[in-house]
């Protein structure tokens, strides 16, 4: 009851704040939606593109900045081969987080995307870079799930990374099965505190768990 | 009521309708090119849109009055222009600037090999510099795999293009590391004093170096240390020829790490076959303490001490006429510092601060001869980064090298004291300009007073780069570079000059998917070389500067980390042509320590099933020339070709456990490096002699490595991946 109430309370003071800007809001919730039909590094380039122009009108909000950030990141994961796109796409995705970490430091999700950052970078050249930027989105995801132990998506990528180490450390990557399957099972409980909020990952989720069968 | 609402909210909507902007128009690239996916948008609205594959944007809006029209697209300079809105169709093409960025720019690459963190075109990692089979956890040796150097497997010090050992200099953030290898016996090889798992980039520059750098003929190897670790941990190495201790411990924006070695070679050689009889195998401890602290935004303070102490005894056959064999007996201290600052003063300002300080004592005892030799150095340095415009930046900087050395020889006849103590001042500057993104110029200029020799020397150094096409670039340098005589003739004389060395540098460089090909010429004039007169060692008077010489030759490198999934190996190829007259040479000659070819191949492959790397490192010099007192032809004589084929393998055997077996020359190639002869001939005139072998024909080494976490997660695959 407690919960809900305090769930509520933290839906009604976002809702009031962003009532301010129903501009804001609205155009968020519409670009938003167009992840959906993203399908390629263009289409992302073009979402970011609007995340960087509301960035530029809203600018003590963070939303914005992340999403723009995140565009660059999967964008970096959907570049198939050219190392120098990658790393050009990520080196915008670094900028955007450095002025995210100012705007919040103390947002669970912001570390939890640096951390996601971080493993862009390693899948660039694994061989190279595996221990350097293993330890640096380690300790992002850790930040992360400091400021908020429930956030799944810091869950999610201490999870992917624990995976992908798996076969260097000796271990079998489907020791991990039975953490995915509760991450899956839980996902839902996990309210983003608005409709604007980072709601992303419970399709990865699906793809480890599939996996594991 | 309802209705008025409905009419009023109809005609506002109308309205809009009717005064709705429409911008049109093309983004490209000065070029003509388009820019597919350009950011367009009126500053300060939520009106924007994408340029479309083609170039092509259509911005709708209802707003009305002046705005801005921003364009932007990565890589680019954002442009922004004044638009009157008032809801008819407007027109606008808009060409971007390429914006200039240092990070992506052209990077200057003659005779420079750079392990960079994040860079893409790098030729060597700092990983690759402790995984090379060959190597042997040793910096210069795996410095040996690359083009430009000759291995020397007498000495195992760094031989590049041409030059001699005391040519080649190192610093560790910034300061000059007086003291770099080991102390060892003549003949005996010797390798670097640190660890290479301290260091997370390395510039390793075979020529044409920049004017920060002075005191260096041939190369200058940087090294930089790691960062901040990232969490408290415990090591423990166990090797077939010692152990080490090291512990970690973080704060906030800080960590220490201690460390503790003992290397005994006893137990391993009793159960190999030596070369040589050793009465006392190499016995070493060293602690060393390294600190590092953030401070500021940007500032990192980096501060390494380190106390070693090592000791041997070695059995020599005595080639002198009636000889009999005696004991060599060597014992070293080595004391170390070093401390650094790095970091921007202000957006534009970039400061780095260091210091190093050296204490080294050798003993030697040999055949009623005691040589006590005792060098201390200090380097202070500081230097300054200004960015006036992402195009052109200067640095300029100071420096104050102080060296002190001390011999006593003693004899049962005859006793030697001497020392020198040698300050150099240096001031430096060099500016860096950038034509275009494509095309770089670095030129600078360095000027050292040394107070012993009374010599103020002027070096002025040129670089410039070339990219001619998205992965390809040229690069010329050229430059003077002044190093003071070696110790051993400075002991006795100050009436010398620093030798000379003129670069001339021109290298092509391609990298394409994880494949890099480099190609080098390179021309060196050695002037000013010391040259004895056969006049008696203590005499001033027996030292000249009247030597010279030259080096020339091609360097290849060939990396390629794509082609074999899971493999990655480099090629090197070098040849040198080099002659000189210097030191006792009686005319012009090839010293010794140049070999015409010299190949390396590496390789390593990473078995997933089985969790092991598996590394191989095949070395070819060719045979190199010596002198036999016995031939009236100065170093005419040739010793075997180098050869040997190096395996390596890591196997995680858990998650922080690590094995480690590495075998060089396993085909057992029979490798000398020619022979040393008595100074004085016996009654028939002739000079008896014995080969110069290596320690063993071959050399093994088991370990275990163990990394204790609160994680437990952590292992030190870094350390042999």
């Amino acid at each position: 009851m407690k919960k809900i109430f305090l769930s509520l309370a933290v839906l009604f003071v976002s809702l009031v704040s962003m009532a301010q800007k129903p501009e804001f809001l609205q155009t968020m919730g519409e670009t938003l939606s167009q992840f959906s039909t993203c399908k390629n590094a263009a289409d992302f380039q073009a979402l970011g593109n609007k995340f960087q122009m509301i960035a530029d009108v809203e600018k003590t909000e963070w939303l914005p900045v992340y999403y723009h950030s995140y565009c660059y990141i999967i964008m970096s994961f959907l570049e198939p081969t050219d190392a120098t796109k990658k790393d050009g796409y990520l080196d915008v995705a670094e900028k955007s987080i450095a002025k995210l970490i100012e705007l919040a430091p103390n947002e669970s999700e912001v570390f939890a995307l640096q951390s996601f950052y971080f493993i862009g970078r390693l899948v660039v050249n694994p061989m190279e870079r595996g221990q350097e930027f293993s330890g640096l989105s380690g300790q992002a995801v850790g930040k992360a799930l400091a400021i908020d132990p429930a956030n799944p998506r810091a869950k999610l990528l201490k999870l992917q990374g624990d995976i992908g180490a798996a076969p260097y450390m000796g271990l079998d990557p489907k020791s991990f099965c039975p953490q995915a399957k509760e991450l899956l099972a839980n996902w839902d409980n996990f309210k983003p505190k608005s409709a604007i909020h980072p709601a992303w990952g419970k399709d990865q989720v699906e793809g480890i768990v599939k996996g594991c069968q | 009521m309802k209705s008025i609402y409905f009419y009023i909210l109809f005609s506002l909507v109308s309205l809009q309708t009717f005064s709705q902007t429409v911008i049109t128009g093309k983004v490209t690239q000065e070029q003509g090119e388009a820019l597919p996916g350009a950011n367009v948008y009126l500053k300060g609205t939520y009106d924007g849109t994408s340029a479309n594959k083609n170039g092509y944007f259509i911005l709708k809006t209802k707003k009305t009055g002046t705005f801005d029209l921003r364009v932007e697209f990565v890589g680019y300079e954002p442009s922004l222009q004044k638009l009157e809105l008032k809801g008819d169709t407007i027109r606008v093409n808009v060409q971007l600037k390429e914006a200039f960025n240092q990070l992506t720019a052209v990077t200057i690459t003659a005779g420079t090999f750079e392990a960079g963190d994040k860079k893409q075109a790098v030729t060597i990692t700092p990983m690759d510099m402790v995984t090379t089979a060959g190597a042997k956890g040793d910096v210069y040796g795996a410095l040996q795999s690359l083009p430009g150097t000759t291995t020397n497997g007498e000495s195992g010090r760094l031989f590049v293009k041409g030059g001699d050992s005391e040519e080649s200099q190192t610093y560790i953030d910034g300061s000059l590391v007086y003291v770099p290898y080991n102390s060892t016996a003549p003949n005996l090889s010797t390798r670097g004093r640190f660890n290479p798992f301290m260091f997370k980039g390395t510039i390793f520059s075979t020529g044409g170096y920049s004017a920060e750098y002075g005191q260096a003929l041939s190369s200058v190897l940087l090294l930089n240390t790691n960062d901040m670790p990232a969490e408290d941990q415990l090591d423990l190495s166990v090797l077939s020829i010692g152990v080490e201790v090291a512990g970690t411990k973080l704060w906030k924006n800080g960590a220490a790490t201690g460390s503790l070695t003992y290397n005994n070679l006893a137990p391993y050689m009793s159960l190999t076959a030596q070369n040589y009889n050793w009465i006392h195998p190499p016995e070493s401890a060293t602690g060393a303490l390294s600190v590092r602290q953030k401070t500021g935004k940007t500032g990192m303070f980096k501060f390494y001490t380190s106390f070693n102490k090592d000791a041997f005894t070695i059995n020599q056959e005595n080639i002198e006429p009636g000889g009999s064999p005696f004991d060599y007996h060597l014992a070293n201290e080595n004391y170390f510092m070093n401390a650094s600052w790095n970091g921007h003063l202000n957006e534009k300002l970039a400061m780095n601060s260091a210091a190093s300080f050296t204490n080294n004592y050798d003993d030697i005892l040999y055949d009623q001869t005691t040589v006590g030799k005792r060098i201390i150095g200090t380097h202070l340095k500081n230097s300054i980064n200004y960015l006036f415009t992402e195009k052109f930046s200067l640095k300029f900087g100071g420096e104050f090298f102080a060296k002190t050395y001390l011999q006593n020889v003693s004899m049962p006849a005859e006793t030697h004291d001497n020392n020198f103590t040698n300050h150099t001042i240096a001031g430096f500057t060099e500016a860096q300009v950038y034509a275009s993104s494509k095309f770089v110029t670095r030129i600078g200029a360095r000027v050292e007073y040394s107070d012993y020799l009374k010599s103020l020397k002027l070096s002025p150094r040129l670089s410039t780069t070339y990219k001619v096409t998205e992965n390809s670039q040229f690069s010329l340098a050229y430059g003077w570079f002044y190093q003071n005589p070696v110790d051993d003739y400075l002991l006795y004389t100050n009436h010398l000059n620093p030798e000379r060395a003129d670069h001339y540098t021109f290298s092509y460089q391609s990298s394409v998917n994880s494949r890099t090909l480099r190609m080098e010429l390179y021309y060196k004039d050695y002037k000013n070389l010391v040259k004895t007169n056969g006049g008696e060692f203590y005499l001033p008077t027996s030292y000249t500067n009247l030597g010279s010489g030259y080096a020339k030759g091609l360097d290849l490198f060939w990396r390629d980390s794509k082609t074999i999934k899971n493999g990655d190996y480099w090629i090197s190829y070098s040849y040198l042509d080099t002659k000189r007259d210097y030191r006792n040479f009686p005319e012009t000659a090839i010293p010794t320590f140049a070999s015409t070819h010299n190949f390396s191949v590496v390789y390593k492959h990473w078995l997933n099933g089985w969790r092991s790397l598996l590394g191989a490192n095949f070395k070819y010099s060719s045979p190199r020339v010596y002198n036999d007192p016995n031939s009236p032809v100065f170093n005419s004589e040739r010793m075997l070709p180098y050869r040997s084929l190096d395996l390596s393998w890591s196997f995680l055997y858990r998650k922080n456990i690590i094995f480690y077996g590495a075998v060089t020359n396993v085909m057992g190639f029979k490798n000398e490096f020619g022979r040393r002869y008595a100074s004085t001939s016996d009654v028939n005139g002739n000079y008896s002699s014995a080969a110069i072998q290596p320690s063993s024909s071959r050399f093994y080494v088991v370990a275990c490595f163990i990394t204790l976490t609160r994680k437990g997660i952590a292992n030190q695959l870094d350390k042999i991946e």
